[in-house]
């Protein structure tokens, strides 16, 4: 196991690398093909070719490299590296502000956003699994294979936006209009979007958006998985032996339908990530994804970098985990 | 029905309020909104700083202006220029003047704002070093080349060295309350630029510490900050105890900050947010719809324009320019692209401005016959396919295929569009004058004084000067109208040099953008300043 977990560790090392160095290629391609970005906080205003150059300086764009198209920079590409494993020194944004001082405020966000997201997409996508699959053919069964088809082929900003639109605006008014309803309710929980003055009620709308795609996958993945171990040796034993009908579904036939599902949900967790930049933008969530979609559309290249790599580096240990919880679910499963 | 549904809503919001019971809001209830001034909420985007000396961009300017105050300020009606913090600003040669300050202002750190802290910020944005994105502002003030320094080989691998010197030459400390500044050459309206947010003065312990400053900036305003700047979620402003001057209407103003205009309307129709300063293009009709009486229209001053490359041998014939001007119907361009959200351009001061004239371009018209005539007098057009330029993504391709549709149709000139360039990129060949037909771009005021429409875009050699004109006798008005006597006198000159304009057509004017905001029923009076904007320090709700 120990030795597993090294080995694993070690390959993190080319595959963060490597990640960087595309990111770092694909940011500078960019700058040098669209220009200098610095030149475009001045609009229409021409600075001084002075001025230009000592915001340019300062704000780290200076490396002639960056004029040279093609050019893959390997030198700044050293140097960030170096600076980002080193001095821990992600870099400055356009704005002057640290990289790593902006993830630290954005990450508590998008990690309550995420946490409601996913416990929501396991509790209830693995209810409807479970009611679905006990009762195969059945209304119930129906009910969650439609539902689901019709969440999952539903993009994600389309149902955002639906969903400001028509629950935290048009529903979330009718409310708003009762004196009797509490304002946390109201306000908070069926608000358009984030609001600083309901931190966590005004998330929960937009988590369960961010989870809603991978609820309907969750379910059908529970659903089967249950259909098929219900039909299973031992869980017939099970029964033979009288175990009562609640253990013989929640831990012979469940523990072993939920490990598909567990993988499913841990490797969700990069595409949650990656929903959360368009879930964070509609719903105005001050958080990572929202950052990085800003810093994309300015080309912050220090930016897309550090948030970037930070991101792979959660995605590689959540699967490590993920891995490891197999052997926790499947006594059958080894790591040697 | 009506009963029956709400009875599914109670029971749908049941669940929500166990699961929000324990991670709760901070506050239950903003009933306190309406009462004594009450609190002001207003849709912001992020600002890039909060620091007068770097903030150029709206919503910087938005919180800095409430935050700090300078000299002078701008009239909410007229956009004249009115001593704010300055007891007189006065000059015999236009050249030198001298500021006399008003007693007993101070700093929210208890600092006094003396002519120190008006010099101390004014070097500190101008000192290259610092990197100051207003320190492009300070250029007109003696000694600007001496704290800024060239790096010899443009953005090559040598640094710029030090500049010679760290504060600007112009500057000068009479006494505590009094200073003078010497301009490079003399202009007449100095006292109006002195309003703009970047000369707003500094506390010495916000030089010293910029950084923080930044974050939780002493101002010496009406408001000062409550809390720090929460990056991404809100500015909260309160009253500042230390301010002297009238004081603002509401007690808070909390900035709410979005990434993204439309999840900021939704805010706005949820009933969370006062004002709203800008609205989504796609949302106006619906806006005008729902809230009619509360949406505030105001012609704006940004200028939009299709500049002419003078530097290309095919656009240098001014019979040319005008044909193409004269090819163009702009009211129709804006009904069928802006709904009708801007105004068709008839000169090139925005009409808000004194000095402005209804109707000065009279090439601004469409006129087929005219065209055609001027095209066949100039010896036709012999420069192949018309390119039109625009950057990239910013919407600007729709209109410009409108104009290259219209001098086809009146002119029969072939044209393509070359839309593919991103912002930074644009600029770049703006600067370098790489453009190979009409380009558009636009400009903004510096400062509410008809001259920041003229100089600094057609005078020879200025730095944004993109289509390269150059005309003596324009650049001779423009110095007589600098140094009149009065502002009244200067405007004949700055007049006479527009009328050059108008025939030469070194740019076809275009449109002007119309300013859009949205307030509540929560306010009472809302303030638009014609100048700087919706002014929520003077916004006073019920």
């Amino acid at each position: 196991m120990g030795r597993y977990v090294i080995r694993r560790l070690l390959q993190f090392i080319p595959t963060v690398l490597g990640t960087m160095f595309l990111l770092h290629y694909m940011t500078s391609l960019a700058i040098q093909f669209s220009g200098n970005p610095v030149r475009a906080l001045f609009g229409d205003r021409t600075p001084s070719p002075a001025l230009l150059a000592a915001v340019t300086e300062r704000l780290g764009y200076a490396d002639p490299c960056l004029d040279q198209k093609g050019n893959p920079c390997f030198g700044l590409f050293v140097d960030r590296v170096q600076n980002i494993f080193f001095h821990f020194d992600f870099g400055i944004n356009m704005r002057q502000q640290e990289v790593t001082e902006m993830v630290a405020d954005r990450l508590p966000f998008t990690l309550k956003l995420l946490v409601i997201a996913i416990i929501f997409e396991a509790v209830v996508g693995i209810a409807a699994g479970v009611w679905a699959g006990l009762r195969g053919g059945s209304f119930a069964d129906n009910l969650v294979k439609i539902s689901t088809v019709f969440v999952i082929s539903v993009p994600i900003f389309v149902l955002g936006v639906l969903v400001r639109e028509f629950v935290g605006v048009k529903f979330g008014n009718i409310l708003r209009d009762q004196e009797w309803i509490p304002d946390v309710v109201a306000s908070g929980f069926f608000s358009p979007g984030f609001k600083p003055d309901y931190p966590t009620a005004s998330l929960l709308i937009p988590g369960m958006v961010l989870g809603a795609v991978a609820l309907a996958t969750t379910a059908r993945l529970t659903r089967t998985s249950i259909m098929e171990n219900i039909r299973a040796d031992f869980v017939r034993t099970a029964r033979a032996k009288g175990l009562a009908n609640k253990r013989v579904i929640g831990v012979h036939t469940l523990r072993n339908s939920l490990i598909p599902v567990i993988t499913y949900l841990g490797v969700d967790i990069g595409s949650a990530m990656a929903g959360a930049v368009v879930t964070e933008t509609i719903f105005n969530v001050p958080g990572i994804g929202r950052m990085v979609t800003e810093a994309a559309r300015t080309g912050e290249a220090a930016v897309v970098i550090g948030v970037v790599t930070m991101l792979v580096l959660v995605i590689l240990i959540v699967n490590l985990l993920v891995d490891l919880l197999y052997a926790v679910l499947d006594p059958r499963i080894r790591y040697e | 029905m009506r009963g029956k549904f709400l009875k599914v809503a109670v029971a749908a919001t049941a669940t929500a309020m166990l699961a929000t019971a324990c991670g709760g809001g901070s506050d239950d209830s903003d009933d306190a909104g309406g009462q004594s001034g009450g609190e002001l909420r207003v849709y912001a985007s992020e600002p890039a700083f909060l620091l007068p000396s770097n903030g150029n961009d709206e919503p910087s300017i938005y919180v800095i202006r409430q935050l700090y105050r300078g000299l002078v300020k701008y009239n909410a009606e007229t956009g004249e220029a009115e001593n704010d913090l300055a007891e007189s600003i006065t000059s015999d040669d236009k050249k030198l003047w001298t500021i006399k300050l008003k007693d007993g202002y101070t700093f929210d750190n208890g600092e006094p704002v003396d002519a120190e802290s008006f010099i101390r910020s004014w070097n500190y944005a101008a000192y290259g070093p610092n990197a100051q994105n207003n320190g492009y502002f300070m250029k007109r003030i003696a000694g600007i080349k001496d704290v800024t320094a060239e790096d010899p080989d443009g953005d090559g691998p040598k640094t710029a060295p030090e500049p010679k010197a760290k504060t600007l030459s112009g500057l000068k400390k009479v006494d505590d309350l009094t200073f003078t500044v010497e301009l490079s050459s003399p202009f007449t309206g100095f006292p109006t630029t002195i309003g703009y947010s970047g000369f707003f003065p500094m506390a010495q312990a916000c030089v010293d510490d910029a950084d923080t400053c930044n974050e939780t900036p002493i101002g010496n305003g009406p408001y000062k900050i409550e809390g720090a700047w929460e990056r991404g979620v809100q500015i909260n402003l309160t009253r500042s105890d230390s301010w002297n001057g009238e004081p603002g209407k509401p007690d808070k103003i909390n900035y709410r900050i979005f990434a993204d205009v439309g999840s900021g309307y939704s805010a706005f129709q949820a009933g969370e947010l006062d004002v709203m300063y800008t609205l989504p293009p796609e949302r106006f009709k619906d806006a005008k719809a729902s809230y009619g009486d509360r949406l505030f229209e105001q012609p704006g001053d940004s200028f939009n324009y299709v500049g002419m490359p003078l530097y290309n041998e095919n656009f240098k014939d001014k019979r040319v320019r005008q044909a193409f001007s004269l090819a163009i119907d702009r009211q129709s361009i804006v009904d069928a692209v802006f709904d009708g959200r801007y105004s068709p351009a008839t000169g090139f001061i925005a009409p808000t401005f004194q000095g402005a004239r209804e109707g000065v371009c009279t090439y601004c018209k469409k006129d087929v016959e005219k065209a055609k005539a001027l095209l066949a007098e100039a010896g036709g057009w012999k420069g192949g396919k018309l390119v039109l330029w625009a950057n990239a993504g910013a919407g600007h391709d729709a209109w410009l295929q409108a104009v290259g549709d219209q001098i086809k149709a009146a002119l029969g000139i072939d044209y393509e569009l070359k839309v593919n360039l991103q912002f930074p990129e644009y600029l770049e060949t703006a600067d370098n004058r790489k453009f190979t037909g009409p380009f558009r771009l636009g400009w903004g005021p510096d400062y509410p004084f008809l001259e920041t429409y003229l100089t600094p875009v057609y005078g020879t050699g200025s730095d944004s000067n993109n289509s390269t004109f150059s005309n003596p006798e324009f650049d001779s008005l423009m110095k007589q109208g600098d140094s009149a006597e009065t502002i009244d006198e200067a405007i004949t000159f700055y007049q006479k040099g527009e009328d050059i304009l108008a025939e030469e057509l070194p740019v076809i004017p275009m449109f002007w953008r119309k300013e859009a905001a949205l307030y509540s029923e929560n306010v009472d009076n809302f303030v638009w300043n014609q100048v700087s904007g919706a002014d929520y320090g003077a916004t006073s709700l019920k």
